[in-house]
């Protein structure tokens, strides 16, 4: 448990840090536009000191605590396949819809064109139907197919609520 | 005399208030709110707060009037009416399956699911946890009733001085009672107040935090984060805990003897149920807690005044009902601070403030000037969604219990789905979504490491407001400090948020005191018992 409560309030520490440095200009004598007012700077350096000390304390009362008796962070090997299993293919499954890119002057470099959301949608539901769930591969397709036609209908359709398009449908190829 | 008229004239306004609850539109979208929050409820990985704050982009719609005769005061009713849900519904997998559907529901643990198992009556322990679910959340609404006006009005004459220390005392209640250390909610409050300040500065215009990027000049949105840290984080923990446990499986059936037998056990500890929806209420009108600490207080009550304490973990009926209507009161009671004063008591009626400033209303006492259909046709619908939800309850527990049969290789996804699309569609932004998925392993990690989200969350919600009370404070007083104290009722306030943020510190030392005592008794002992050797 140490070495983890360590590192998070490290991260904490940093994270105050990074924005005491941001919000410096709250000590620079014009600060403020309105008599009395401390300016846009001073909060947020103010807040980033308490959040850094806090993280300070939680690092000294994990050092003087006795931790040998807790129990870890995670509840074994398992506990923590069953997390990765569910987080990675979310990560996949998040870049998919938005796709890997960047622009460099009037160049566009694509490495994952943008799925948008129906289609990674369903390969996301469907993947996992089979990779976890184990089912045959017309339950997966079932599963894949109709999930995404259903968001389709209820949001685009009933609610108007735009989701992202795929590459696909910016070439007038797919409606989604 | 004048206390008659303030009756009379918030029973008027109640009337008006079930006038504009019972339009069809309102009541149909409190049916589907309360049904959602049902299923929201009984799904372990899917909590209240997250459930709200995923439709919250859906109620825009509705409050911009997409549905006809929909107005905000029927989006505050679907998203009322799911946390309503959320609360019955909880208690149901936590009685039959022995899962929790929400953190609230954890204290049935201890009495419901052994009543149901190992006693053989799960329908009168449904039966037990619903009535006095309704019991707490009905003296909850009658008290929200007759003192949310009070408190609104005395609120009206707050200045910016009187109005910081309310936010600071709101604050130092999620550090002085809640059940982490206090140390982690100071650095969650922070990181919240940290991230409300991203962007643009709302008094010079000023960019700040931003670090140059265009996308984060709008600031970080409270709904891709709450629905992060609640929905994805959640879901994340309850993947770690279903991977290593297994479900507990028992009938789902109630009966009507079950229901009548239930009423016969309330009247027997109507003192309790009635004096904790009295604690529940007070305790939930509290900044930052709302039902669940409210649920182990009550717990704990039940046990201190009760005869039978050796029955209290082998099923006890008090062990049910004294937490649950302490539960229901303190939700309905978290409205009551976020209504009156623009303050949130739990995380949940922080998202559904959320939405107020979404379709363009300002949460605080205003509220009860200028929009006073809004206001009372909320506290109508909380009788209605309340009634509403015991009737389904009784009705549909078989049906609500098979949405735990659903597998977990589509429902987990399916949540994670939903989620994608509450962030993305309130801004139409990709950011919105990265910033889910980023928050929602943050919540995770943080849940482990036992940091609390409510103080992160409320701070988020809250930060802008406070800081521009402290700054007009400071602007009204010419920079001089002392105008915090310019007022009896902000001193009194900032004395309280004091004594409070003092609890913590008091009670470690007398527990080091204790220790220390029982230090020197141990030792005399020894010495005691070693002298003849010696």
């Amino acid at each position: 448990m140490r070495p983890y409560q360590l590192a998070t309030a490290a991260a904490i520490i940093a994270i105050a840090a990074v924005a005491m440095f941001d919000s410096r200009a709250a000590f620079s004598p014009s600060v403020g536009t309105a008599p009395g007012d401390v300016g846009s700077r001073w909060y947020p350096f103010w807040t980033a000191a308490i959040m850094g000390i806090a993280g300070v304390v939680v690092v000294y009362r994990t050092l003087v605590t006795n931790q040998t008796d807790e129990a870890g962070v995670f509840s074994g090997r398992e506990g923590v396949f069953a997390v990765l299993k569910l987080a990675v293919p979310m990560l996949f499954y998040t870049i998919l819809i938005g796709g890997v890119g960047w622009q460099s002057g009037d160049i566009t470099y694509t490495v994952i064109p943008p799925l948008g959301f129906y289609i990674a949608t369903g390969l996301y539901m469907g993947g996992f139907a089979w990779w976890i769930g184990r089912y045959r591969i017309w339950w997966v397709g079932l599963i894949a197919l109709a999930f995404p036609l259903v968001i389709f209908a209820a949001f685009e359709l009933g609610f108007q609520v735009t989701l992202p398009k795929s590459f696909l449908y910016e070439r007038g190829i797919a409606p989604f | 005399m004048e206390i008659f008229n303030y009756f009379g004239t918030t029973l008027a306004s109640l009337a008006g208030g079930f006038g504009t609850a019972l339009q069809p539109v309102n009541i149909a979208m409190l049916l589907v709110g309360v049904v959602l929050g049902l299923i929201i409820g009984v799904l372990p990985g899917l909590g209240g707060t997250s459930g709200v704050a995923i439709l919250l982009p859906i109620s825009v719609f509705i409050a911009h009037g997409s549905l006809p005769g929909a107005n905000a005061t029927t989006a505050i009713i679907l998203l009322a009416g799911i946390y309503w849900g959320a609360l019955f519904g909880g208690v149901i997998t936590s009685i039959l399956f022995n899962i929790p559907g929400e953190p609230w529901a954890v204290v049935l643990l201890f009495d419901g699911f052994p009543l149901a198992k190992r006693l053989g009556r799960p329908g009168l322990a449904l039966a037990s946890s619903f009535v006095s679910s309704f019991v707490g959340a009905f003296v909850a609404t009658v008290l929200f009733t007759f003192f949310a006006l009070a408190i609104a009005l005395e609120a009206l004459r707050f200045g910016p001085a009187e109005l910081f220390a309310v936010f600071v005392l709101s604050f130092a209640t999620l550090v002085g009672l809640g059940a982490e250390a206090p140390v982690k909610s100071v650095a969650m409050l922070a990181f919240g107040l940290l991230l409300a300040a991203v962007g643009f500065d709302t008094i010079t215009g000023e960019q700040r935090l931003n670090f140059g990027q265009i996308s984060l000049l709008a600031g970080i949105s409270f709904v891709p984060v709450t629905i992060g840290l609640f929905g994805i984080g959640e879901i994340l923990a309850s993947a770690e805990e279903q991977g290593i446990g297994y479900v507990e499986n028992l009938s789902a059936r109630l009966g009507l003897r079950d229901v009548a037998q239930a009423f016969r056990e309330l009247r027997k500890r109507l003192v309790l149920v009635l004096s904790n929806s009295i604690f529940g209420f007070l305790f939930g009108v509290l900044p930052g807690h709302g039902a669940t600490a409210a649920s182990f207080l009550g717990y704990g009550l039940a046990r201190q005044y009760s005869k039978n304490k050796e029955n209290f973990g082998k099923g006890e009926i008090s062990g049910i009902m004294g937490p649950q209507c302490a539960a229901d009161s303190a939700g309905v009671a978290s409205l009551v601070p976020m209504i009156t004063l623009g303050i949130p008591g739990s995380p949940t009626s922080a998202v559904i403030m959320a939405g107020l400033f979404i379709w363009g209303l300002q949460p605080g006492p205003v509220l009860f000037i200028e929009h006073q259909d809004f206001v009372w046709g909320l506290i109508a619908s909380i009788y209605l969604g309340h009634l509403m939800t015991f009737i389904i309850c009784l009705l549909a527990v078989p049906l609500l219990a098979l949405i735990m049969r659903v597998p977990y290789a589509i429902i987990t996804p399916f949540i994670v789905v939903i989620s994608i699309i509450g962030s993305y569609s309130l801004n139409n932004s990709m950011l919105d979504v990265f910033i889910t998925v980023l928050f929602g392993l943050i919540g995770y990690w943080l849940r482990k490491l036992k940091y609390p989200l409510a103080p992160l969350v409320v701070a988020l919600v809250l930060g802008d407001s406070m800081e521009r009370e402290l700054r007009k404070a400071l602007i009204a007083g010419g920079g001089n400090p002392l105008y915090f104290f310019s007022s009896w009722l902000a001193i009194v306030v900032l004395a309280l948020a004091a004594v409070l943020v003092l609890i913590p510190l008091a009670r470690t030392v007398l527990a080091r005191r204790a220790a220390g005592r029982l230090l020197a008794v141990a030792t005399t002992e020894e010495g005691v018992s070693t002298s003849p050797e010696l």
